[in-house]
């Protein structure tokens, strides 16, 4: 089995797919690209079309004997399928439920969120060539053209509210991880909430359970050696378009 | 021996995200009761079924003590928690492919198939109700963006942009379901999986609601799949269950190809 990653700057989907990779101890080539810029749609990755409509925008890709694929979370699960390292899911059904529908809720509310507030504050400088899809073209255009909408920024600032809401619930019994032990929803969470604390802070003001695991996150050296392999000073100010806000709301 | 857990789910049609866990349940030979909520009837807004799913969302579904909601996620549930057929498949590069059609159709090509029909069927079905009764029923409804959708639909508010951008939607989602199923017999593996549960779920009566885009000369591979399906002992009990006219035009698969 031949893997490589092709795989943007430590900051939301590639951060949890390059963390996913190190926790996991699986053997994989990484190959750098430039998401903001949209190398993903040149010639130097391979292309499918299951990359070319995934709905998460701009991800990293897996390329497994061949077979390049993308979204996130799916890759995180692929990774814990094949590598040794301990598993990043639960064990029982009913916990992977809950895992399942929290990354769910992370990748439909809180990532479009996040990825609009972020292109809104670091927008891309120009649209790529060769965007296959078509939804996913226009919010390239909109965010290089700074095109932002007040009624979905504040929709954007809300679902962040909530996101952050929500886990200083979810860690009220004293937990350090969401779904009991460490798995793909801390992952999947940190790596779209960690440049929130800058863009929304006052989502995270007076927000200790939260601070305290996006804290014990950070301090997992898989994710620690994921953040330094970062370029750029600050891997968390580099966004490209996203997945869209939901249609219906 | 300790009595196994009871088995409730609590669904409408055998349709979109009601029939997903139905049809799975059925194939993995489960025994449920089934309990029926009119959506038309604003049943999954009362306080009998509030106190199972306080969203209010359909379906959900009871094992046990535990009550799950999301209807992928509880089809995952259902094939991992029961005995019965497999319904992933072994390789963990088709168990990717699996879950990527299963949110693409989800979160991108249902929506706006829903669009469609909330505004050519669930609109016009309510619309002539009383408004003070709508409105009150609406109000009831706990999650702010159902809220929205219900009134949208009711009112037949969905932009002519919105609408275009729906029906692109739905052509492009037949085309790469037609070329997915030209590279293999099921949607995302060699075996029959989940990700055939959804589309069928999603696609059943695309011969009827979009005959100028899907039919036998067309998209050959979307009807010879969708024939499959319905030809599975499963999907007939299942599709029993149905009480509508919505879940009777299943049976325009009982046509030849042409």
């Amino acid at each position: 089995m031949t893997i490589t990653l092709y795989h943007g700057e430590p900051n939301g989907p590639s951060l949890t797919v390059l963390a996913a990779l190190f926790e996991k101890g699986a053997d994989a080539t990484l190959e750098r690209i430039d998401l903001a810029a949209g190398e993903r749609h040149g010639a130097r990755v391979p292309h499918a079309m299951e990359v070319d409509h995934s709905i998460e925008g701009e991800g990293p890709v897996l390329v497994v004997d061949g077979i390049p694929m993308a979204d996130s979370v799916f890759l995180a699960c692929y990774l814990d399928d094949v590598g040794p390292g301990p598993a990043l899911c639960p064990s029982e059904p009913y916990d992977r439920w809950r895992m399942m529908t929290w990354c769910r809720y992370i990748v439909e509310r809180v990532a479009p969120a996040a990825a609009y507030l972020g292109v809104a504050a670091n927008p891309p400088a120009r649209v790529p060539q060769g965007v296959a899809s078509v939804d996913l073209a226009e919010r390239w255009s909109d965010a290089v053209a700074g095109k932002i909408d007040d009624a979905r920024r504040a929709d954007s600032h809300d679902k962040i509210v909530q996101a952050v809401e929500r886990i200083e619930r979810e860690l009220s019994d004293g937990r350090d991880w969401l779904i009991d032990a460490f798995s793909i929803a801390d992952l999947e969470s940190y790596a779209w909430l960690a440049g929130m604390t800058e863009l929304v802070p006052e989502a995270f003001a007076d927000r200790p359970r939260t601070a305290a695991w996006l804290a014990r996150v950070m301090a997992r050296p898989a994710v620690a050696r994921a953040l330094a392999m970062a370029t750029s000073a600050a891997p968390e100010h580099i966004w490209a378009p996203g997945p869209e806000i939901n249609r219906w709301g | 021996m300790a009595e196994t857990p009871s088995v409730t789910l609590y669904h409408w049609e055998p349709n979109a995200n009601s029939g997903k866990p139905m049809l799975t349940l059925f194939e993995k030979g489960v025994a449920f009761d089934s309990h029926y909520l009119d959506l038309l009837n604003f049943d999954q807004h009362k306080p009998d079924y509030l106190a199972i799913n306080p969203l209010g969302t359909i379906p959900a579904m009871t094992h046990g003590d535990l009550v799950l909601t999301e209807s992928t996620a509880i089809m995952e549930y259902v094939d991992e928690a029961f005995p019965g057929p497999r319904l992933m498949p072994d390789s963990p590069v088709d168990t990717w492919r699996v879950r990527w059609w299963m949110k693409f159709m989800d979160q991108w090509l249902a929506p706006s198939f829903s669009m469609i029909g909330w505004s050519v069927f669930v609109g016009p079905s309510v619309r002539s109700r009383d408004p003070a009764e709508l409105d009150a029923a609406i109000e009831r409804i706990p999650l702010p963006e159902r809220r929205i959708a219900w009134r949208k639909a009711i009112s037949g508010a969905f932009s002519a942009e919105e609408m275009t951008e729906s029906q692109r939607r739905v052509a492009v989602g037949i085309g790469l379901l037609e070329q997915a199923l030209g590279q293999r017999e099921w949607l995302a593996s060699d075996s029959y999986s989940l990700a055939d549960i959804n589309g069928f779920n999603l696609a059943y009566a695309l011969p009827l609601s979009q005959p100028h885009l899907s039919n036998d000369e067309l998209t050959p591979n979307i009807m010879r799949w969708l024939r499959a399906i319905y030809a599975r002992p499963a999907t007939k009990s299942c599709w029993a269950l149905g009480r509508t006219d919505m879940a009777r035009r299943v049976t325009i698969l009982e046509g030849e190809p042409a």
